[in-house]
C-alpha cells in the first residue's frame, strides 16, 4: 500500500476502485451478458441455448476486461460514471426486452 | 500516461496474484497431479494389474447390478479407459425401496466383482480437491474456486501488460541471484506456457460457467430444467410397466455406437428401468476419444435393441463450451501430449509459487526493520512456506499413508485423505514457531525427503518396486516412482540452495536495515 501512496493514490479511491472492479463489474458483466443473449435470441434469431451460451462464455472475458479497466482508468470519477452509466442503459435495454417478450 | 498504466496495472498483478495465490497454487499443483489420476489410482491400489477391456467390464457390470440391484430405477455404469481398470456403478434403488437400505454405489473390475484392493481414492481425490476441496461444502467450495480463477486470468492479463518486456527477459534465466533469479523464474515459467496458462484459467471458469454467470441462460429461460432440456433432450421418465422383459446384450450394441462415433468407444452406459419392457439403454462417448467433454450418445430400447435416439452436441456456443471444457481436463490426450499438460501445470505451478516467493523477496529489503517485519510480510512469508512446502509434504505423505496405513483400517480411504491434511497443516505450524528462513529450509527437505521415501517405501510393502517394475516394463509404476524421485531431488536441492545462501541474504538485511535507520 505504501507504493500506492507514493504514486498518489489514496485509500478511498483503492476502495472505488475495488468496488467497481468486483461487485460493480458483476452487476454490469451480468447485465451485459443477460442483453447480449437476449439480443441473439430475439434480434438475431440464434437458437436460444445457443445464444445463453455465446453469452455466457464472453463473459468473463468481459469480466476480465472491466477488471483492468477499473485499475487502469486515470480517473475514478470517469470509471464510476461509465459504470454506472452502461448499467443503467444495459438494464433498461433488457427490462424492456423482457417486458416485450417472455422467457421459455 | 504509459507508465502510469504500467504502474497501476503492476499493482493489480501484485494484489490479485498475492491474495488467493495460496489457494490458486493448490489447485495448480493437484489440478497438475489428476493429469496422471487414473495412473495414480492405479498406483494407489497396487493390488490391480492387467489391461482395460471396456466390452467385457460392461457385461462383468450388468451381471453384477443384475444381481445387486434388480429392481432399481436406473444404473449408470462408468467404464474404464485405456489408462485405467475399474468399473465405477451407481444405481437409483426403486422408488418404493426403503431408504438407504444399501450401498448404491460399486467399484468392479473387468469380471463385475466388487473390488477387493485397497480403499483409497487414489488420483480421484487429487482429481476432485482441485475445484472441490476438502472439509467444507463442495458449493463453497466451487465459488472460492472460481473467484479464485478469476484473480488469476486477471492476473496473467495485468501481468502481460506489466512485464511487457517479458518476452525479451525470458533468455535471460539467472541463477543465484536473489531477487533478480526469483523474477526470472516467474517470468520463465510464466511466458514459456503463457498459451497454456491463459487457456487453462479460462476453460476452467468455462467448467462451471453457468454457475459463476447464470444470467445468460436466465435472460433467456425461465428455469434451468428448460435450458437444460433444450439442450440435452427432456427427461422423460418412464413409469415401470410391470411387465418383465430379458435385457439385450451389451457387445453389439456398443459396437454398432462405436461404428457410428467413427470408431470411439463407449464411455457411459445408462440403464432405466432395467428389467422391465420399458427399459432403456444409453451409451454415450467415452470423454477420452474426442476434444467435446459432451460427448454424443444414443439410446436403444434395452430389450429389442432397436435404436430409439441420439444426441449430439451443436451450435455454436455449446460446442465450444464442450470443447473448452474438454481442452481443460486433458481426457483427450495421448501420452506425449499429456506430460506436456503435466509439464505446463508444473510450469504454471512453480510461477504461482515463484510469484509468491516474489512478493516477500521484493518487500524484505525496503523493510524499516528487517529484524521485526510487520505483520502482513510475517503472514504472507509464513504462508507461501505452509502453501508451498507444506502442501508438497502432504501430498507426499498421501502416498506414504496408501502405503502405511493398514489394509482393514476402517474408513481407509478417508484416513488417507487425513494424512495428506495432518501433514500440510505440521508444516504450517512449524512454520509458525520457527524462524522463517529456517522453516523454509527444514520444511522443503522434509517435502523432499518424504517425496524420496515414496518408492523406497513402495518397494518393501509391495511387489510393484521400481526395479522390478523395470524389468516387467510397467511405465506406470515406473514413471510414477521417477517422479517421486524428480520431485524429490528437486525440493532437496532447493532446501540446500536456501541453506547455502541463508548467511548471505541476512548479512544484507541488517545491513539494509541499519542503512534506513541511519538515513
Amino acid at each position: 500500500m505504501k507504493s500506492a501512496r507514493k504514486q498518489g493514490i489514496g485509500r478511498g479511491e483503492i476502495a472505488a476502485r475495488v468496488l467497481a472492479a468486483i461487485p460493480g463489474n458483476y452487476l454490469l458483466t451480468s447485465l451485459a451478458t443477460a442483453c447480449l443473449a437476449r439480443l441473439l435470441w430475439r434480434g438475431f434469431a440464434v437458437d436460444p441455448a445457443n445464444a445463453s451460451m455465446i453469452a455466457t462464455l464472453a463473459s468473463f472475458v468481459v469480466f476480465s476486461l472491466i477488471a483492468l479497466a477499473a485499475f487502469g482508468l486515470r480517473s475514478a470519477v470517469r470509471l464510476w460514471l461509465w459504470l454506472a452509466g452502461a448499467s443503467i442503459v444495459l438494464g433498461g435495454a433488457l427490462g424492456l426486452s423482457l417486458a416485450w417478450g417472455a422467457r421459455l | 500516461m504509459k507508465d502510469g498504466l504500467r504502474q497501476s496495472m503492476a499493482l493489480l498483478h501484485t494484489w490479485t496474484g498475492l491474495l488467493l495465490g495460496w489457494l490458486l497454487f493448490a489447485m495448480f499443483a493437484t489440478g497438475t497431479a489428476a493429469y496422471f489420476q487414473d495412473e495414480i489410482t492405479r498406483w494407489m491400489q497396487p493390488e490391480v494389474a492387467g489391461p482395460s477391456d471396456p466390452v467385457a467390464s460392461a457385461q462383468g457390470a450388468v451381471r453384477y447390478l443384475q444381481r445387486v440391484a434388480p429392481d432399481a430405477q436406473s444404473w449408470y455404469i462408468t467404464l474404464p479407459n485405456a489408462r485405467g481398470a475399474t468399473t465405477q456403478v451407481y444405481w437409483q434403488p426403486a422408488a418404493d425401496a426403503p431408504p438407504a437400505t444399501r450401498e448404491t454405489a460399486a467399484i468392479l473390475d473387468r469380471d463385475g466383482r466388487e473390488m477387493t484392493a485397497r480403499a483409497t481414492q487414489g488420483g480421484y481425490f487429487l482429481y476432485r480437491f482441485h475445484f472441490d476441496l476438502h472439509y467444507m461444502p463442495v458449493m463453497w467450495a466451487r465459488y472460492l474456486v472460481g473467484v479464485a480463477a478469476m484473480f488469476m486470468l486477471v492476473a496473467i492479463l495485468s501481468g502481460i501488460i506489466t512485464h511487457k518486456k517479458i518476452f525479451a527477459d525470458f533468455f535471460m534465466l539467472r541463477f543465484g541471484k536473489g531477487q533478480r533469479s526469483w523474477l526470472d523464474a516467474h517470468n520463465v515459467t510464466a511466458v514459456m506456457a503463457l498459451p497454456f496458462h491463459l487457456m487453462i484459467t479460462f476453460t476452467g471458469l468455462v467448467t462451471l460457467a453457468s454457475m459463476y454467470m447464470p444470467w445468460g441462460i436466465a435472460a433467456n429461460y425461465a428455469n434451468e430444467t428448460a435450458y437444460s432440456e433444450a439442450l440435452f433432450g427432456p427427461y422423460a421418465t418412464v413409469a415401470r410397466s410391470g411387465k418383465g422383459a430379458p435385457l439385450a446384450d451389451l457387445a453389439p450394441l456398443m459396437r454398432r455406437a462405436s461404428a457410428d462415433w467413427g470408431g470411439k468407444d463407449t464411455g457411459i452406459v445408462v440403464f432405466t428401468n432395467p428389467g422391465d419392457a420399458t427399459a432403456t439403454i444409453a451409451l454415450s462417448r467415452a470423454a477420452g476419444e474426442a476434444f467435446g467433454s459432451r460427448g454424443e450418445s444414443v439410446t436403444f430400447n434395452a430389450a429389442t435393441g432397436a435404436l430409439q435416439g441420439e444426441h449430439r452436441t451443436t451450435g455454436a456456443g455449446p460446442v465450444t463450451e464442450s470443447v473448452m471444457i474438454g481442452l481443460h481436463s486433458g481426457r483427450y490426450a495421448k501420452w506425449g501430449l499429456r506430460w506436456l499438460y503435466f509439464l505446463s501445470g508444473l510450469g504454471g505451478t512453480i510461477m504461482v509459487g515463484s510469484g509468491l516467493v516474489l512478493w516477500t523477496v521484493k518487500r524484505r529489503a525496503r523493510l524499516p526493520d528487517p529484524q521485526r517485519p510487520h505483520f502482513g510480510f510475517r503472514l504472507v512469508e509464513r504462508l507461501n512456506i505452509t502453501a508451498i512446502a507444506g502442501l508438497a509434504t502432504g501430498l507426499a505423505i498421501y502416498f506414504l499413508a496408501n502405503r502405511l496405513l493398514p489394509l482393514g483400517m476402517a474408513d481407509r480411504a478417508e484416513r488417507e485423505i487425513d494424512c495428506l491434511f495432518l501433514a500440510w497443516a505440521g508444516v504450517g505450524l512449524w512454520a509458525l514457531v520457527r524462524p522463517p528462513l529456517r522453516a523454509w529450509i527444514e520444511s522443503l527437505a522434509l517435502a523432499g525427503l518424504c517425496f524420496a521415501a515414496v518408492p523406497l517405501v513402495n518397494a518393501l510393502t509391495t511387489s510393484r518396486g521400481l526395479a522390478r517394475s523395470l524389468i516387467a516394463g510397467d511405465w506406470t509404476f515406473v514413471s510414477f516412482d521417477v517422479v517421486m524421485l524428480a520431485l524429490g531431488a528437486a525440493f532437496l536441492v532447493t532446501a540446500g540452495k536456501v541453506a547455502q545462501r541463508k548467511a548471505r541474504p541476512d548479512a544484507q538485511m541488517r545491513r539494509a536495515g541499519a542503512r534506513t535507520v541511519r538515513s
